[in-house]
């Protein structure tokens, strides 16, 4: 279709009786200019600090400032597109009263089709690079980064490790720094550096501390981590954002950032306090098995022909320490004699 | 018309009658009798399962025999699809048999049969989805309700998330097929010259394979819901009661169902084509219906695979998605994803593609920018494939992807962006025409425009951790599907009723639902992005109290949506079918092919002679443009849109249209003018 | 507007369907074979990604294979039926009929006897399904198989019915390989897709076989 880049040559075109020499293009912008100026500095200046999730960690902060870019990226463009769709409704439709008929037949437009691809591109990079800088700026945004996390913070001396541990339907954290006692509460001390390892009993939870800018899913068997640098006293609520069964809902605590002094004096004395509870849970470990066998508990043991294995190794029922699977080959395995041959040798 | 045209690939042998050709019709095959089949289906299945699986000790310590419970909907699939014909052809087949291309029953049981005819098809598919639609509605309805209060319930919190899940799985099924089933089987061949659709019993098959999935889901609720949410994340998903089964089948039917149909669509775009289609004159619908059906075709197959997965994990006791035997869950979230995220552009594609098909007719302009246009939506097409792991940033996998992933969603944005230019492009310096489908494209527009900016915000890691898996992330994907795909959808159906049932709707109503449905769409979730942002995660039954207002004004606006769409089915019941009011030819002057046959009651080999494509169909403020097609020995509509002598500007007017001369053949047929 | 093509005459018409029913084949199969690939590869990034992440070492620690033998068979017997077919479509072109007949029937037979392989094998497996990812994996894999060969043999095999029933109504002198008539032309292209889909089975079971059989 050829007839695409010669638009000025097609017959009919300038039955527009308003005719192209009005400035279409010059009033668009001065209104785009003008609503733009106005709404800038309101999100800058007054929209800015209300931004969600706070400033309570680094990770929040970041979350806040990349929210405040975005929308202050997304604001003019949006003014941009209503404004005109806004004004073509407006000046460009059929009147009333007068015969119908056809407007011009403009196919294309190099230039502006060239720029629009060039604009939106260049915006779309933008985002991208900003995006990808804060993730890194900020030890990964306060994001789960699985067992093995790529952006870390530069220093790790004083980081505070938290376990978060999700079952259907509640929250537990252990503290390993601290004996590994287990407590439902959330305590954290302010100014410190906190990985947060997330994992799940169960099925998938995911661990929202809504304040603090953190979010990681809680996966059986996986250790996700994340980091936040705390800022601020005072309470944060956790949920859990992943649907975990029937009490999803309800499943939310509370958590506390308080000064490093009593978050130490608090520590200490939970670990003392529960030191007899915490020799009967589990050896810390950075995920747990409930029973031998995931989800379901019950549902792959009953017909497992190798349960009395599983059984040896993990214990039957409750949470024990993860063993790597080496112990179950060193437990001396043979495999039954209706498939032995098929079994190959390294 | 000679028969020899009519038999269309079957040349001139290999007609045999069969059994639904010789007997009654009362006592031929139809959905009564697929009812039938889907009864002694389910029962057969039911009964194998047990006899297989009964003596299974993890069926006998749970009392939960999910083999069964497999068999039984499987085989009422299968018995559903005896019992309304679908397999006599590949039955017949095996013995030599050649398919009979002939005239469907000319009543109205062809609406409940097995018909090949593509326009019967798109009827039964507009009818299927409507439905589907209000079942999903009335879901919706219900969450609503529940979300009136924070910690006053009006549902047990199991029987609130098999609602959640029941509303999310039947809607995102609808969607996939809420453009593609009825508009695009009932005018694809009509927009490119063709007689019929390249496989005509994959078509009506698909249709009722989308049918049975639709009742498959249903069957969630007696057999006790599922309670994972339309995701069916596993461990969960493993765990979950015999109403899981239902989910991991009913995606398996109607994914296959979805793959039928785009297969059938791709081969007739690209096969089908009249003579003079050529690809640069093909209308911009066409080329949506293209792209979706492509993701339709590749993306699907995993989702059934994946979905096959878990039907074995909770039957066989294989460990896919057991973390300790070996599997893990994260396969299931990859697999999903990598299905899920293109499913989310076969829903948002064939909205683009309605929209810049109504335009060019309601600016009287062509449309700006076609190519880039169509290749806007095979762009997107292609980067859905490459942004899955963008819904799983936070789930602990491959923490070094995240840019990756980041850009490549932000990436789609580009694309998706040029339908803004068509759009904006379209309008500059018309001549619009505020028609109800006019409306409808400017308000998925504004729509859209929301939903896309906002899915920037769940691109970009940083804000992503607070909005994952909030109410905002359910806020923008229903301001892309519903704000922009049903929008567009609701346009099309007032612009293509017309053509589809030969009836006008009543204009005034259709002005009513169209403000309504605006308003309380707007209404109802624009607040949630707020609630989201404030920390409200999904599928909860309790929220924080300050919450409470946003929610409650959310509430009583999806109230108000739901009732827009009573209006709706008012005006289309009452428009159709009680007091139907004959649609003038073309009544929006549109110079698209399909609008230019001499009939809205087709024959059902819907062209006479094969027309002549000339140009593509967007010849807007020509004078001198060669018409879109030769057509029926008649050069259509030679300039439709230009100049003096046509209807008012409005939905209804008595616009005697073109002059058109009769069909040739006339009398070979039955009256093919409306009534 | 003299310039204004004319409409095709009827036989133009009939033409001009056939060939879009001829090419309908011949994009369907290809579109097919991309379906099919689409589910496969879900197989197989099931199969690399569990390997990968191997979680605790339970992908397959002790090597565990269903039988190798019947395993190989069976993808002997899609090589095989691949090749009839190939040898059936040039007996086609050269006009012999029998020897056409014989090899599509044959190709049917392999698939047939390839699917039961399968399914024989399933019934000898020396694990438990939920063993290990690699056990499970081959679960999946083993009624996909079967509904991927025994789907080629259904093709195969109608496409040999139909040649006998068209020979029978047309007349017992129609050269299938170079008649003009429309069944004829329909039938060869379907030919030529079901030829293109065994081609790529073969392709699927040798990667797979090697996934289950020979990779440790």
């Amino acid at each position: 279709m050829s007839h695409m880049e010669q638009p000025s040559e097609r017959p009919g075109d300038g039955i527009d009786p308003r005719g192209p020499n009005v400035p279409h293009f010059a009033r668009l912008f001065a209104i785009w200019l003008l609503a733009t100026a106005i709404v800038e500095p309101v999100l800058y200046f007054l929209v800015w600090p209300h931004i969600p999730p706070g400033t309570m960690t680094d990770a929040a902060r970041g979350a806040q400032f990349d929210a405040l870019v975005l929308t202050m990226t997304a604001a003019p463009v949006v003014i941009a597109v209503l404004e005109y769709y806004l004004y073509a409704m407006i000046v460009w439709h059929q009147k009333k009263g007068e015969p119908p008929e056809d407007g011009p037949p403009i196919w294309g437009h190099v230039g502006i089709q060239a720029g629009w691809i060039a604009i939106t591109s260049a915006i779309v990079m933008g985002a991208f690079v900003f995006g990808t800088y804060e993730l890194i700026n900020t030890s990964g945004a306060g994001g789960g980064e699985g067992p093995s996390p790529i952006w870390t913070p530069a220093a790790t001396k004083n980081m505070l490790t938290v376990q978060v541990i999700g079952q259907q339907w509640l929250w537990t954290y252990r503290y390993p720094q601290f004996g590994g006692f287990e407590t439902p509460d959330l305590i954290l001390p302010n100014h410190t550096k906190i990985a947060f390892h997330v994992t799940s009993l169960d099925v998938i939870h995911d661990f929202w501390a809504y304040q603090l800018g953190v979010k990681a899913d809680a996966n059986p068997n996986v250790d996700n981590v994340a980091f936040a640098t705390t800022n601020e006293t005072g309470r944060f609520t956790v949920r859990c954002d992943e649907l975990c069964g029937i009490w999803h809902g309800a499943m939310y605590n509370y958590g506390y950032i308080v000064s490093p002094t009593a978050f130490y004096k608090w520590a200490t004395s939970t670990e003392k306090k529960l030191a007899p509870l915490t020799k009967t849970l589990p050896k810390f470990a950075w995920t747990y098995n409930p029973s031998a066998n995931g989800a379901g508990g019950g549902y792959y043991p009953s017909t497992d022909p190798f349960y009395e294995v599983y059984k040896y190794e993990y214990g039957s029922s409750g949470r024990e320490g993860n063993l790597p699977a080496v112990h179950i080959k060193s437990f001396g395995w043979k495999p039954s004699q209706a498939g032995a041959h098929h079994v190959r040798e390294r | 018309m000679t028969a020899t045209t009519m038999e269309l690939g079957a040349g001139t042998t290999g007609y045999r009658p069969t059994a639904t050709r010789l007997a009654h019709p009362w006592f031929s095959l139809n959905v009564i009798t697929a009812f039938l089949g889907a009864a002694a289906g389910y029962g057969i299945g039911h009964w194998i399962g047990n006899y297989i699986a009964s003596n299974y000790a993890v069926v006998q310590s749970t009392g939960q025999n999910n083999v069964a419970v497999v068999l039984a909907l499987f085989f009422g699939v299968l018995g559903f699809i005896v019992g309304i014909g679908g397999l006599n052809y590949p039955i017949l087949k095996m013995f030599g048999y050649q398919p009979e291309e002939r005239a469907p029953v000319e009543d109205w049981t062809k609406y409940f049969r097995f018909s090949t005819d593509h326009k019967v098809v798109g009827k039964q598919y507009l009818v299927g989805v409507i439905g589907m639609f209000f079942i999903g509605g009335l879901f919706a309805m219900a969450i609503r309700t529940e979300l009136t209060n924070p910690t006053t319930h009006f549902f047990a919190p199991d029987i609130y998330l098999q609602i959640v899940s029941e509303h999310g799985t039947i809607m995102m099924m609808m969607a996939t097929s809420l453009v593609v089933g009825p508009l695009g089987n009932f005018l694809i061949p009509l927009m490119i010259g063709s007689r019929r659709m390249a496989f005509p019993r994959l078509e009506a098959i698909s249709f009722w394979i989308f049918l049975c999935g639709l009742m498959v889901i249903l069957t969630a609720l007696p057999l006790g819901g599922f309670d994972t949410g339309w995701t069916g994340y596993a461990p969960l998903q493993t765990e979950a009661a015999p109403g899981m089964d239902a989910y991991l089948v009913g995606f398996g039917t109607i994914g296959t169902g979805m793959i039928l149909n785009g297969f059938n669509q791709i081969v007739t775009i690209v096969n089908y084509r009249a003579p003079g289609m050529r690809w640069s004159r093909l209308p911009i619908f066409v080329w949506s219906m293209l792209a979706t059906s492509f993701l339709l075709t590749l993306a699907t197959p995993v989702l059934f695979v994946a979905g096959w997965f878990g039907v074995l994990d909770r039957t066989a006791q294989t460990a896919f998605y057991v973390n300790t035997h070996g599997g893990s869950s994260y396969l299931w979230e990859n697999l999903f994803w990598f299905f899920g995220h293109p499913e989310v552009y076969i829903m948002a594609i064939p909205g683009f593609g309605l929209v810049g098909e109504m335009l060019p007719v309601f600016t009287r302009k062509p449309l700006f920018a076609y190519r880039v246009g169509a290749a806007g939506m095979f762009g997107v097409a292609l980067l859905s494939f490459f942004v899955w792991q963008h819904h799983l940033f936070v789930s602990g996998i491959n923490p070094d992807m995240r840019p990756v992933f980041m850009l490549t969603t932000e990436l789609i944005s580009i694309p998706t962006g040029f339908i803004y230019l068509i759009g904006m492009g379209t309008l500059w310096r018309a001549k619009i025409r505020f028609t109800v489908p006019m409306m409808f494209c400017l308000a998925m527009y504004f729509n859209f425009l929301i939903g896309g900016i906002t899915g920037v915000y769940n691109s970009d890691v940083p804000v992503d951790v607070t909005i994952h898996g909030s109410f905002f992330v359910m806020a923008h994907f229903h301001y892309t599907i519903m704000g922009g795909l049903l929008f567009a959808f609701f346009g099309a159906v007032y612009y293509y009723t017309p053509l589809l049932t030969g009836k006008m709707l009543n204009n005034t109503l259709a002005k009513i639902h169209f403000w309504w449905m605006f308003i309380a769409f707007n209404f109802t979730f624009f607040p949630l992005f707020i609630v989201g942002f404030l920390g409200m995660p999904r599928r909860v039954f309790e929220y924080a109290p300050r919450l409470q207002v946003l929610n409650d004004w959310a509430s009583a606006s999806a109230y108000m949506l739901g009732m827009s769409f009573l209006v709706f089915a008012v005006n289309f019941v009452w428009s159709v079918w009680v007091d139907p009011k004959p649609a003038p030819a073309n009544p929006w002057q549109s110079l698209g092919l399909e609008w230019q046959l001499p009939a809205y009651k087709m024959p059902w080999y819907n062209f006479e002679r094969l027309p002549i494509i000339l140009s593509d169909p967007y010849h807007y403020g020509e004078r001198e443009a060669l018409p879109v097609a030769h057509l029926q020995g008649v050069l259509a509509l030679a300039g439709a849109g230009a100049g003096g002598g046509l209807a008012p500007v409005g939905a209804v007017g008595p616009d005697p249209g073109p002059e058109i001369s009769p069909p040739r053949g006339e009398a070979e047929r039955e009256d093919p003018r409306p009534e | 507007m003299s310039d204004v093509p004319q409409l095709l005459d009827r036989e133009a018409e009939e033409e001009y369907e056939i060939e879009s029913t001829e090419g309908g084949l011949w994009t369907g199969s290809r579109l097919f074979v991309g379906a099919v690939t689409m589910a496969w590869s879900a197989v197989a990034f099931a199969y690399f990604y569990l390997r990968a992440i191997d979680r605790s070492g339970q992908w397959d620690p002790h090597h565990l294979t269903p039988p190798p033998v019947i395993g190989t068979l069976i993808a002997l017997c899609v090589l095989l039926g691949a090749f009839m077919l190939e040898y059936g479509r040039h007996q086609l072109r050269r006009g012999l009929h029998f020897e056409w007949l014989t090899a599509a029937w044959l190709t049917a037979l392999f698939g047939a006897i390839a699917g039961g392989f399968q399914i024989w094998q399933l019934t000898r497996l020396p694990f438990y399904p939920g063993e290990y990812g690699y056990t499970s994996v081959f679960i999946g894999f083993a009624p996909l198989n079967v509904a991927m060969i025994l789907g080629g043999a259904y093709w195969a095999e109608t496409i040999a019915a139909r040649s006998i029933r068209l020979r029978a109504e047309v007349g017992p002198d129609m050269h299938l390989g170079e008649s003009e008539h429309a069944a004829a032309r329909h039938l060869r292209a379907s030919l030529a897709g079901c030829n293109f889909y065994w081609w790529f089975m073969v392709l699927a079971s040798l990667l797979f076989w090697i996934l289950f059989y020979v990779v440790d």
